[in-house]
Order: structure tokens, then sequence, then C-alpha cells
């Protein structure tokens, strides 16, 4: 239904503040008649039950202070209020006869806020909780369970239009507008492309009066919400999903007649053009939304969680700007010193630095909008506002972000956010400065209704009262601002209480206890006098008396400005980079160094060398030799081992997911989900690992593409990919992909047959898209521009990418039959597989890999805990290595990545080959295997500088790494480690300390609890199985 | 190819196994022995505190006669099998508690897990009932040194009873050391475990219940004490084998988290008059070492080789957890949890402690006669001593490490065992099958 005086209808030069005011009435009485502009003629529309009642709605504010916006105040200002709009706002206007006056002396006007984030006055999402289930347990969801012309995959809701189910919500509207708001922003929080929002009024009215703005945004997220289709399961998911819905929409919106109807696809490329919001819980989903957008031309506005402090330099340069919510943490009760263990340096510090947040993004000259969602109470908001201001927020940006800011976000700053002529009359009557922390809100006017939070026509009765009632005399102290002043009652010199109160114009009702000890409480009710308060009261022994409080002189109030002056801006801790245990101020930079007879594991022709020097300078190794010399850093490794960084060809750190769970999910990338934030990158350099290809899991024959990374303690998630290295991708055979350990798995393949297909199937498929798409290059350029282009398709372009041997295959491999069956899947192809990992019996078919030409990852000693590693046996590295076969140990474990070194130990223990070889097999050989040798993986004059100096044999039991180098910096050492643990002691101990003064000074406080970072996607409920 | 000394020892096995014949069988179990031993010329680590360059072991009959210098052997060299132990050093047995081993075969299989009993108080079930001798894991383990295991239920609050298990035997009556060594209890827990999808961690919170679980535990032990004082009554086969317990005759091995709940539950455990315990918990028995050690309560430790419990916790806490504890003058005994293919590396765990600051003999110690002590068999196992099983190995090298772990001989109870099992028959097979070594 379009009704008359929809938002969008509204005349534009209404709103231009260099037309004559007269002309503007004019104007405006015109376009009401035009248009249908006002509210008055909506009603029109309506049956009525009664004679006409049309009302005006005129209001003359004076003698307040109009805070109109950050840049506009006017004191001793007029406003002007009329059908619903600011009709004028002036210093000291005529009143225009008719008008109701409202004295506003002493008071001050605000525009009342907006908050972007919410779901009012719309159904609630069910279970939009977690992206657990769908796929792991119980039978998979495979296609879709919407019924109609929708979207193929469930996540994707673009054709929701939240103004078609939009409905005034009475009684939460009151509580919003308690805390403040006038206008909301209303979206369902469900899928990954969530639909339009709408932006409305959070006055009492009509729905049809309340739309702001219909299709005010177009909402995404990481969330599938209700979704439990398999796909997409996982945070590469979500972001592989809504590339591909790019993609999508751009292909079907230049088909013409369309081939089929998708309205998910048509809602989302009618909504192109409106502001993106985008829903990421912490700042590295922040920026992993950015970066989706960057493809796609789109610049989000991102909903973040109030972490964005932690990585200020990579938020700012996403441009994005945010929505912040004010939900600080409670402190942790810490009493007790064993329990407090179990709270993490990473909360307590986010417990400090949280309420700053809002106050380094105005810093950093990052643009937000705040948000009340999140907390628990939402009349927290005004609350943490300020006690974000007094960590050094601005109040203008405060203002800003709750008032301007929200507005032009979603485009409705020609009505709402700043007070204006001819907006929205929605503003705030407030006792004075409204972050002043005893301000009080007294009225909220919405669409030029007026509510009142508090009656702020009660007069000040702020002052000090001779209290006399049976025959004793108290104390008595009315304090606060007025409409919310408080009693308290001096019982003795040294004894004060609070009495229960509530003031009105002329009464008053109040009791008080004044014995501690007993139960005698005093029930009072009054009166105005001139003088004071008289009145009648009943004891607690039910015996009636007759009181009086007559005025002793003004309360000594303490100066508002000597309190705040008084609140200093709280000294907070640094910033830690990753922010969690461990993690530093700042990064260690490559340095010179100049190792001195160390034994030397060369992993070159020159073998072991003894007695040797390598010097380290400029990240790279500059030399390897005797009597080396060098100004920089002289390190001595008598009795030492240098070796080079063992790199794990296998493993799943510093990931955010691991796991997607369709079938075929080339899609998906491990790049986009790499997370700085894993302590197992700490623990892993203390193993002398430098680097790690981050494999997808093994839930599924073809899984995702591969990130590999440095382990540069301490950068951001982009700073610890290596850079212009190969690409590579997991594949994966066995009971993992055959969804073994799930009885009602009916994804396709359940059987070792239907794997074979899933791959003949992916490659056919790619032959046949390269094929189209090489038909549509070839076609004349001049029908070519006039031809839609094929669908792009990023499973087949991945699975092209393999074939023109672009991108490699490290396949997860158990049982001989499947391993040969890869390998002739992959000829028919033209393809060879770049590795086998875990390839437990790889010692059955080795002289097949090595005609092959595949290399092997394996594991030195695991076996037996499922049925295909049955006849696994730790001699299988050196079979494969006498055969002929590339072969290197990998952990595919964040415990076991850390004592590489070791496991290659026990290739010598079980197969006897040469300790050197043992040793290239966690080094050289997976170098080989990714491709970095080239850079890595030997000590050799001009190699990256990515070494471990051991301080004993590299494979004995009894050695530690002493310093581990990524290009030339010391990421890792053994005695900076000792003072690490100091450090964060003394952090931790200040922490404690501070929480522990909150609590005396009586804040809230809630129970330790732990946060335990968890090594694997939970959606791979059997990670720890789903890896190996 | 080229063969270094680990190829020819281990061609030099395979030779001595030809009777070896099938992957599918776990080795012959020994034959008791018939001749007496006098293994010589090694260092023997008695796991007394004492280390005997040049040293010698005799035994006969399964029982150690002699342990001292080589020099001063019986040299009664016709009636004995000598072994030239010379380079090498000689072991106690390794001594494996709390361990699933022979009650699982694959543990992704349910059919194959067997150690695990429906209900919450199981002191009767019995864990040697389930012992698989047949098991793949036992020669595993065996090949690393380990040559007994307590064999130990888990789930509910009272497991079940355990038993040590010898790494070799026709079936679980032959293969039992000694049967119904200890009870196995899971202590509440203060806190209780939930995963937050907001912050995609887990996040442990208080355990409400926590008295009222506690309280149930004090029942069933208020009533199992109780009961051996009724004079009429019916037989109840849970109370019945909890008895144990208050004569001395049996450990409880209390299984505690939290350092307070390892308090709590020693407490507990000393005010029901439970005469022996030990405790089966990580890092946190660290905090509360003073007690531990004012109690006299050993400490099971989990497999070292694990990650940080907590993220702000030392990054090798785990390594040096051990060390930690010895230090503070508790006794540690090694042991393995997670999935059992991996377990055959406990003599690691013990290598990788020394190399985080514990004390060589201590380390031993905690491979050997630490959980004798725990399991109440230390008049019979866990150090070389003269009167005591002979159960023994040499090994190459040092044990504890990786470099020197291969085992030679082995004998439990006097009898030699064959260390070559389905491994290494696949090894010389696929060997054989690409002529490598040729």
């Amino acid at each position: 239904m379009q009704l008359p005086g929809g938002a969008s209808m509204n005349p534009i030069a209404l709103y231009c503040p260099q037309i004559h005011e007269n002309m503007l009435r004019y104007l405006l009485l015109f376009f009401c008649l035009a248009a249908g502009f006002s509210k008055l003629a909506a009603q029109e529309t309506f049956p009525t039950n009664d004679v006409r009642d049309l009302r005006a709605g005129a209001y003359a504010l004076i003698n307040a202070k109009v805070v109109a916006s950050t840049a506009s105040t006017i004191e001793n200002g007029t406003l002007l209020v009329r059908e619903g709009r600011i009709e004028k706002i002036g210093v000291n206007l005529p009143v225009p006869a008719g008008y109701t006056t409202i004295d506003l002396k002493g008071k001050s006007v605000y525009p009342s806020f907006i908050d972007l984030h919410t779901n009012y006055g719309l159904p609630r999402a069910e279970n939009a909780g977690g992206p657990g289930g769908g796929g792991f347990g119980g039978a998979e969801q495979i296609q879709s369970k919407t019924k109609g012309a929708y979207s193929p995959n469930q996540s994707i809701k673009a054709d929701y239009q939240a103004v078609r189910e939009f409905t005034i919500d009475a009684k939460t509207a009151e509580k919003w507008r308690a805390a403040g708001f006038g206008t909301v922003l209303s979206f369902r929080a469900d899928g990954i492309a969530r639909g339009t929002s709408v932006a409305v009024a959070l006055a009492d009215d009509r729905d049809q009066n309340l739309i702001l703005k219909d299709q005010a945004a177009a909402h995404l997220s990481f969330n599938r919400g209700t979704s439990r289709q398999v796909y997409p399961s996982s945070l590469m998911g979500f972001i592989a999903l809504l590339r591909q819905t790019y993609l999508d929409a751009d292909w079907y919106s230049k088909q013409n007649p369309k081939p089929y109807r998708d309205l998910s696809l048509e809602g989302w490329i009618a909504s192109q053009n409106l502001p993106q919001i985008f829903d990421a819980n912490g700042w590295v989903n922040v920026l992993r939304a950015d970066k989706v957008g960057d493809e796609f031309g789109k610049q989000y506005i991102i909903r973040s969680t109030g972490d964005e402090y932690q990585r200020l330099k990579e938020i700012k340069a996403t441009g994005a700007k945010l929505i912040i919510p004010v939900n600080f943490p409670e402190a942790y009760d810490v009493e007790d010193p064993l329990d407090a263990e179990a709270v993490t340096l990473t909360d307590m510090k986010h417990w400090e630095m949280a309420p700053a947040n809002a106050a380094m993004l105005e810093k950093a000259g990052i643009q937000f909008a705040i948000t009340s969602d999140r907390l628990k109470e939402r009349t927290d908001f005004l609350k943490n506002i300020r006690k974000a201001i007094e960590y050094g927020l601005s109040e203008s940006a405060a203002l800003s972000a709750i008032t301007e800011v929200p507005a032009k976000m979603i485009g409705v700053d020609n009505r709402v956010g700043t007070l204006a002529a001819g907006k929205d009359a929605n503003f705030l009557i407030v006792s004075g400065n409204l972050f002043s922390d005893d301000a009080v809100i007294y009225e909220n006017w919405v669409q030029g209704k007026r509510y009142s939070i508090k009656d702020m026509d009660v007069p000040d009765y702020a002052g000090n009262y001779n209290l006399q009632l049976n025959g004793k005399s108290y104390g008595m102290e009315i304090s606060g601002k007025p409409g919310a002043q408080k009693v308290k009652i001096k019982v003795t010199d040294s004894l004060s209480v609070d009495a229960k109160s509530k003031i009105e114009d002329n009464l008053i009702t109040m009791s008080f206890n004044p014995s501690k000890k007993q139960p005698e409480t005093i029930r009072l009710s009054g009166w105005r006098t001139t003088n004071g308060w008289n009145g009648k009261g009943q004891l607690s022994n039910g015996n009636w008396i007759e009181w009086t409080a007559s005025a002793a002189g003004s309360s000594d109030k303490k100066d508002e400005k000597a309190r705040e002056g008084k609140k200093s801006k709280p000294e907070i801790g640094d910033v830690i980079y990753p922010f969690i245990a461990f993690g530093t101020k700042e990064l260690p930079k490559s340095e010179e160094m100049l190792i001195r007879n160390a034994t030397v594991w060369t992993n070159e022709k020159d073998g072991i060398l003894q007695n040797t020097d390598v010097l380290v300078r400029d990240g790279k190794i500059a030399g390897v030799g005797k009597n080396l010399t060098s100004t920089g850093k002289i390190v001595d490794g008598t009795g030492k081992h240098v070796t080079a960084g063992i790199i794990d060809e296998h493993s799943h750190i510093a990931l955010a997911a691991i796991n997607d769970a369709t079938t075929n999910s080339s899609m998906v990338r491990e790049d986009d989900v790499v997370n700085s934030e894993d302590n197992n990158i700490y623990q892993q350099l203390a193993g002398g690992v430098v680097a790690a290809q981050l494999l997808h899991g093994s839930a599924n024959p073809i899984g995702g593409q591969s990130a590999l990374i440095k382990l540069k303690w301490g950068a951001g998630p982009e700073e610890l990919k290596i850079k212009g290295a190969d690409k590579f991708i997991k594949f994966a055979l066995g009971e993992n992909v055959k969804r073994s350990s799930n009885a009602q798995s009916m994804r396709f393949p359940q059987t070792r047959m239907g794997v074979e297909q899933v791959y003949a199937d992916a490659f056919t498929n790619a032959l046949e898209y390269e094929k189209k798409w090489k038909a549509f290059q070839a076609l004349p350029e001049k029908v070519r521009a006039t031809t839609a282009p094929p669908r792009r398709d990023l499973v087949d372009e991945t699975m092209l990418e393999i074939i023109r041997g672009k991108r490699f295959i490290t396949c997860h491999s158990y049982v001989q039959s499947e391993i040969n069956m890869m390998m002739r899947v992959a000829e028919r192809f033209g393809v060879r597989i770049n590795s086998f990992t875990h390839i437990m019996e790889g010692y059955k078919v080795a002289d097949k890999m090595r005609a092959h030409g595949v290399a092997a990852g394996t594991f030195s000693d695991w076996w037996n805990y499922k049925w295909e590693v049955h006849y696994a046996i730790p001699y299988n590295a050196a079979i494969m290595h006498r055969e002929g076969v590339l072969t290197a140990i990998n952990s595919d474990d964040a415990n076991m990545g850390r004592r590489l070194n070791q496991e290659a130990a026990k290739a010598v223990k079980y197969g006897g080959i040469s300790e050197e070889d043992a040793i290239k097999m966690v080094t050289l050989n997976p170098a080989k295997i990714l491709h970095l040798d080239q850079q890595m993986g030997s000590i050799k004059t001009g190699k990256s500088a990515d070494i471990v100096l051991w301080n004993g044999h590299p494979l004995s039991v009894y050695s530690r790494a002493e310093k581990t180098l990524i290009e030339g910096a010391v990421y890792y050492d053994l005695e900076t480690d000792m003072k690490r643990r100091e450090e964060l002691r003394t952090e931790r101990a200040r922490l404690i300390r501070k929480m522990t003064e909150a609590k005396k000074g009586g804040a809230p406080m809630q129970r330790p609890a732990s946060s335990q970072q968890i090594d694997f996607d939970c959606d791979g409920e059997l990670a720890a199985l789903e890896g190996n | 190819m080229r063969i270094d000394m680990k190829n020819i020892i281990v061609i030099f096995l395979l030779v001595l196994f030809v009777g070896f014949q099938s992957a599918a069988q776990v080795p012959v179990p020994a034959k008791a022995q018939n001749r007496p031993v006098l293994v010589v010329g090694g260092t023997v680590h008695t796991a007394t505190g004492a280390v005997i360059e040049n040293g010698a072991v005799a035994f006969a009959d399964g029982k150690i006669t002699y342990v001292g210098a080589a020099s001063g052997a019986p040299a009664d060299l016709k009636t004995m099998e000598v072994v030239n132990a010379a380079g090498k050093h000689v072991y106690p047995g390794f001594i494996l508690p709390n361990s699933r081993v022979g009650l699982v075969e694959i543990e992704s299989i349910r059919a194959t897990v067997d150690f695990d009993e429906q209900g919450d108080y199981n002191p009767n079930v019995r864990s040697l009932i389930s012992y698989n001798t047949d098991s793949e894991h036992i020669p595993a383990y065996r090949y690393s040194g380990i040559l007994l295991a307590e064999a130990a239920p888990v789930g509910g609050v009272v497991a079940g009873t355990s038993s040590v298990m010898q790494m070799d035997g026709w079936n679980w009556e032959d293969a039992v050391h000694t049967k119904d060594v200890a009870i196995h209890l899971n202590w509440p827990g203060m806190q209780k475990v939930r995963f937050d999808f907001e912050t995609f961690s887990r996040i442990s919170e208080n355990n409400p219940d926590y008295g009222k679980n506690v309280e149930e535990v004090s029942a069933f032990f208020n009533d199992a004490i109780g009961y051996s004082k009724l004079s009429a009554k019916e037989v109840n086969l849970k109370f019945e084998t909890m008895q144990g317990l208050f004569s001395g005759a049996q450990t409880l091995v209390i299984h505690a988290g939290k350092a307070k709940e390892v308090v709590d539950a020693v407490l507990f455990a000393e005010s029901k008059g439970v005469k022996r315990m030990t405790v089966a918990c990580g890092d946190e028995a660290i905090s509360i070492a003073g007690f531990l050690k004012e109690h006299n309560i050993g400490v099971i430790v989990p497999s070292i080789h694990s990650l940080p419990v907590r993220d702000d916790e030392d990054i090798d806490l785990q390594y040096s957890m051990a060390a930690i504890l010895s230090k503070a003058g508790i006794k540690v005994a090694f042991s393995h949890t997670g999935s059992l293919g991996t377990g055959r590396n406990l003599p690691f765990y013990a290598g990788t402690s020394v190399a985080h600051g514990m004390d060589k003999t201590e380390a031993l110690k905690a491979l050997t006669i630490y959980p004798a002590q725990m399991l109440g068999i230390d008049k019979v196992a866990g150090t070389l001593e003269v009167g005591k099983d002979a159960t023994l190995f040499i090994s190459a090298g040092d044990a504890l490490d990786f470099r020197g772990n291969q085992l030679t001989d082995a004998f439990i109870g006097g009898k030699r065992i064959v260390l070559d099992n389905k491994h290494q028959e696949l090894y010389r097979r696929y060997s054989e099958k690409y002529g490598h070594g040729k």
C-alpha cells in the first residue's frame, strides 16, 4: 500500500534554510495540500467513529538552550513546533498566537537519539544464534527449505523487506523513548543477506505515520541465521557465498529474458544502491567484511562489537564507518586468587579498555555511530556514553554518534538527527548538559508528540531541611535535578540514610528507617508549605504522627564543575599485538646478527657443518662459514645448533574456520579467515616453526583453498600471509569425507566409489565451464559487447586453476586404494597431485607415488584411532623417503606442531634414516612441497633468514629452540619469553588490583569465567579428527 | 641405498625373529623363564637413584637375583643365558598408570570400546575383564619400554576398579600382574563449560550444583562405610568392592581438574578413611603443591605433550609441570591421555620434562617406582632390586630420548618377550618389496 505522506515524497525545498521563513510557511502549506504531506491529511483516509478532531500540535518552547546540532547551539532559543515538525528555531522568537508555550529556562533541547541496530516492531528471527548444526550430526540439509521462487540458498534472504512486517510495539517504544531515542532502524537479523530495513519513528501512532524511510539500508552478516542448509556452514563459506551472490546478481541482471526467477536475487539487485550495513563480530570480522566489499566496489557500514581499538590501524585502513556498541564488560570478581586465574589477560584488558574504544576511534579519525544494542539495560546507554566521555571521547563526537552520524548513514538526515526548521520534531528536553552525570531527560518529543519521562514542572526543592517528627529532630537533604530529586535523612552526625521518596508538584512521599538495626520504618506523606513541608506520618508501631520539615538553607551542593574537574581521564594499559597473553607493544624488526661457532645443518650439499658461523642481515642469510665478522649482534653458538626454520605443511592454527561442509568447497578460502590472535602462533615459534600451510579440514572430497603464512607473532592477518606464494587447495579422501562418524549422513559421497566421481565430475564441469567462456571470448567484439557473458562460478574457476597448473593439491589420504584412485583421476585430467598429506599407507604404494611425482607429508607415529589408520606404521616416512618420494613430516595438530623436530627424530628411531634427512623432513622438504624452497628451507646465503638456534641437538628430546627468526627478526627468544612471563604477571596483577578497587567502589561484578580459545572450528565437532 | 647403524640394528632384529609370521596376529606370548639370565656390561638404571656404569642384572624364576657392578656379578656362565649389554642401558620396565590399553582397540569404532560402563557408581566393574591381550597396541607399547600398565575404566562418578596388567600374555588371567589395585573416582567439577558462538570460544562458568554433587558422592561413601558395619544385610556388590579403600588394599585415584577440587576431594577422602590415594590432575596441582606434599599425595600427570590449558599460562607449563611438582617434593607419575596410538611416547614425556628442569633420576622414577607406589605394587615392581620382578629392558641408548630409545631385549617377570610386531613386519615386507637395503 502506498501511503500519502510517505517519506520519500517530502519536498526537499522544505529543508533549504535559505528560503525565507514566511515563504517557507506558504510552501509548507502548499505542500501539505499538494502532496498530502501532513499527518493531519493522512488521518483523512481512516474511518472516524466520532466527529473530526484534528489538532495543530502547536508549541513554543522558549528560553531553552537548543543544541540543534554539534555545530550549532542557540542560547535563549525558541523552538516552534507544529503538526509534528519543527517550524522554526531562533533566538527569542516571537511566539505566535495559539501556541502552547513551554518555558525551558535553564534547560536544554537536544535532537533525540537514533539507533541503527534494532529489530523494533519486527517479529524476532527465531534461532538466529550460532552457526551450529547442519551437516555435522544428523542428516544434512542439502536444499533450501524456503518455499517459493527464492534463492536456492536459504541464508540469502535479500528479498526480505522489513517495512512489510513492521508494526508498532507501543510498550517497547516507551522504553526506547525513556532512554532518549526518537528513531530506530529496524531489520531482521536472519541470514547472510538479510534484506532491507526500515527507519521508523518511536512515536505512539498509526504504523502509516511512523515510517521515515522504507528500504533504508540493506543488511549483510557472517551468520546464516535460521538456515541449517549444509552450505555454507563456516565463516569461509559465508564469505564465498557472498562473493558468488555478487557475481550471480551481476549475471542475472544482464539476462534478458531471465532464464528463471529468483526473487532473493532480485531483492539483492534492487537494494544495491542502498547503504549496506554489515554485521561483524570483532575487529577481525570488520576487516573480513571490508575485504569482501572492496572486491565488489562496496563500502559497507560495519556494525562491530567494540574491540576495534585492538587494531586501529587496520580498521582505519578499511575506510568503513562503524556502528559500535557501548556494552562495557563488568569487572571480574577476582577476590579468590585461584578462581581469578581463569580470567584471561584478554578479558581483563578488554574490561579496562573497552570504555576507551570510542575515544580511540575518534582520535584515529574513524567515523562511527553508537548503538544501544548489546546493553543489558537500555537505560545504561547514556550512562555508558558518559563513561566513554570520561575515557576521552569528546562530547561533540558522542552527540554526533547518536544523532547526526546515524541519520546520515541511512539518509534520514533530512528529517532527523539535527534540529532545524522543517525537520521532524524529535528532540529531548534535558536538565542541562546531556552528558553530565546528573542530567535528567524530562521529555522526549517524537514527531511533535510530547512524551514525559520525568516531570519537569516540579519545583526545585533542593536544599537542607529540619525534619521534626515524634519529638525528634533530623537533618534532611533534598538533592538532584528537579523531577529526579532524592531525599537523604541525617539521623545523627555519623549516620545518614537514604529515604525512599517521590516528590511531585506539591506532594511528597517518603519512608526511611532511622535505625540500622531494627525495622522501624517511618512512612511520611506531606505537602508543600511556604517554608518546606508539613504532613502526616505513621510509625512502625502503627501510631500516627504529624511532621514538619522547614527549610534550613541551600544544600552544600557540590559544584558540578568542580566535580567534573575531579574526574581525570582514567589511566589504561597499552594495546598489545596480538591482544592476548604474550602479545607485544611493538613487533620485532629485522636485525643484523652473527651466530658464531655453531653446528649448522645447512640442508645443502655441505651437510652439517661444525664450528660454523651464520650471518643474518637485511632479513636474509648473508653468510655461512668460518670466522665471519659483523658489527651487528653477536650470538655465541658454541654447543648449539642452527637449522632452517621448521615449516609445517599441514596446520590448522591461526584460523577462524576449518571446515565448510558442502561436497565441493573449492570456493572457500582459508585466506579469508586467517586469525592473527591465536596463541598457537607463539607456542609454535617456541618449537622452531616459522611457516605453515593452513589447510581446510577434511569434511569433503574437495575442501577449501589454503593460506600460507609465516608465524609473525603480532602482525595482522594480512601481514601473516606469504606474499607471492603459490596457491594450494585441500582435497580429502576416506572416512571423513564419507562422513563415517555420522550414521545419519546422507550427503554424497558415502563410499570411496562416490569420492572418485566427485573429482571426475568437478574436473569435467570445469572443462565445460572453460569451453563456455572460451566460446564467449571468441565472439567478434561487437557481438560480445551485446551478449550476456556466461555466469561466473567460483567452484569451476578454482577447479580450472588446478587443471591449468595454477593451483596445487594437498590431498588428505590414508589407504592405498584411494591413494591410487586419486593419482589416476588426476592423471585423466592432466593434473599432478602436489602432495598427499597423512598418507598413512603411502608405504604400500610408494613406487606409484614416485612415478606420479607426488610428495608426501605424513605423521611420524599416529595410528589405530580409526579404521583407516589401522595399518599406519611409524616406518612410513622412511620407506617413502627411500623409495624416492619427497617426504615431509607435518602436524595437523597445534600441539604436535610445537615438536616437529622431535617427530622427525622418530623417523630415525623407527626407520633408521639419517639425521640430516630427518631434519630436512620438517624444513627443506616441506619448503619444496609448498614451492617455497627458493627462499626457505636451508641455510644458504641469499635465502630468507628464517632460522632456528637450538640449545642442543635438534633431534634430541632434551633440546629447545632458543631463538626463532623470521626474515631476520627474532620472533621468539627463550630469554625474552621469560621476561614476557614476568610482564604478564605484572600486568595481570595491576588489572587485578584495579578490579579489586572497582569492587570496593561498588561496581557491578561478574564471576570469574574463562573464555578459552579453541584450536579448531567447532562446526567440525570432530575437529580433532576432521583434520587428520 | 645408504645403510647406517640403525638400519643394521633393524635388519638384525628382523633376522632374529624370522619366526614372526603374520601381521594379523600379535606376537606369540613369551614362555616362562626356564633359565637364569645375566645382563651384563651395560649402564644399569635401577630407579632407586643409582646409575651403575658397567653393571649387571641377574634374574632367575622371574625374580631379580643380582643388581650391581659387572665385576661382582654371579659367574655361573654355564647355566645362565648371558646378554651382553655393553654400551647399552638397562632399565626397569616402564609402568603406565591410568591407561585404556587393552580396553579399546580403535577409539572411533564403538564396538571396540570397552572402558566406560553405564551408570554413575560402578566400583564393581573391573577393567581386567575387558582386557584384550590380543590388542595391537600392546606390542607397540612395549616396543618403547612400557612393560606394565594399569588398565583403568572411565566414566560416571566412581568409574570402576582397575588392575595392573603385563604387556604380554595369552589371556587376561595370564596377563594380570596385580588385580583390582585401584578405584577411580571422578570428582565433581566446580565449573561447567559451554560453547559461546558469539566469541567462538569455550566459556567456563561456575557449576551451581557442585555442593549437591559432592553430597551425593559423600552419601555413597558413607553408605559403603556403614555397609561394612551392618550386622544383617543383603549383599551389595558395589559396597563390597569399596571396602579395599578403607582397608588400604586399594588406591583411590581421584580425577579432578581444578586445584580447589583436588583439595576438596583429598580432604573428603581422608575424612572417609581412605588409606591410600593419588590424584590424576594437571598443572593446577602446582598451585596446591604445599597441600599435596603435606598430605603426601602423588600426582598422575596427563600427557604433558599438551597445549597450555589456559591462554595466559607459561607456554611450556605442560612440559615443565612435572619438573615443578617434583621440585616441590611431590611424587609424579607420567601417564598418557588421549588416543592410545601415541601412548608409546610415554618415555619421551619424561625426556621433555628433563629438558624443562626435572631431575633425570626423578623423571625415571616417575616412569617406574612412583606409579608402582601409587598402585601399591612397589614391593614387586618399579625398580631393579634383588627380590623384585625381573621386568626390565635393554635399550641401545638413553631410553628417555628419541635418539636412544631402541630396545634390544625386554623381560616381563623374567620372560623374554618378543619386541617385533606388526609394524616391523610391515616395514620388512615393504622394504623387501622395494628392494630397500639391498
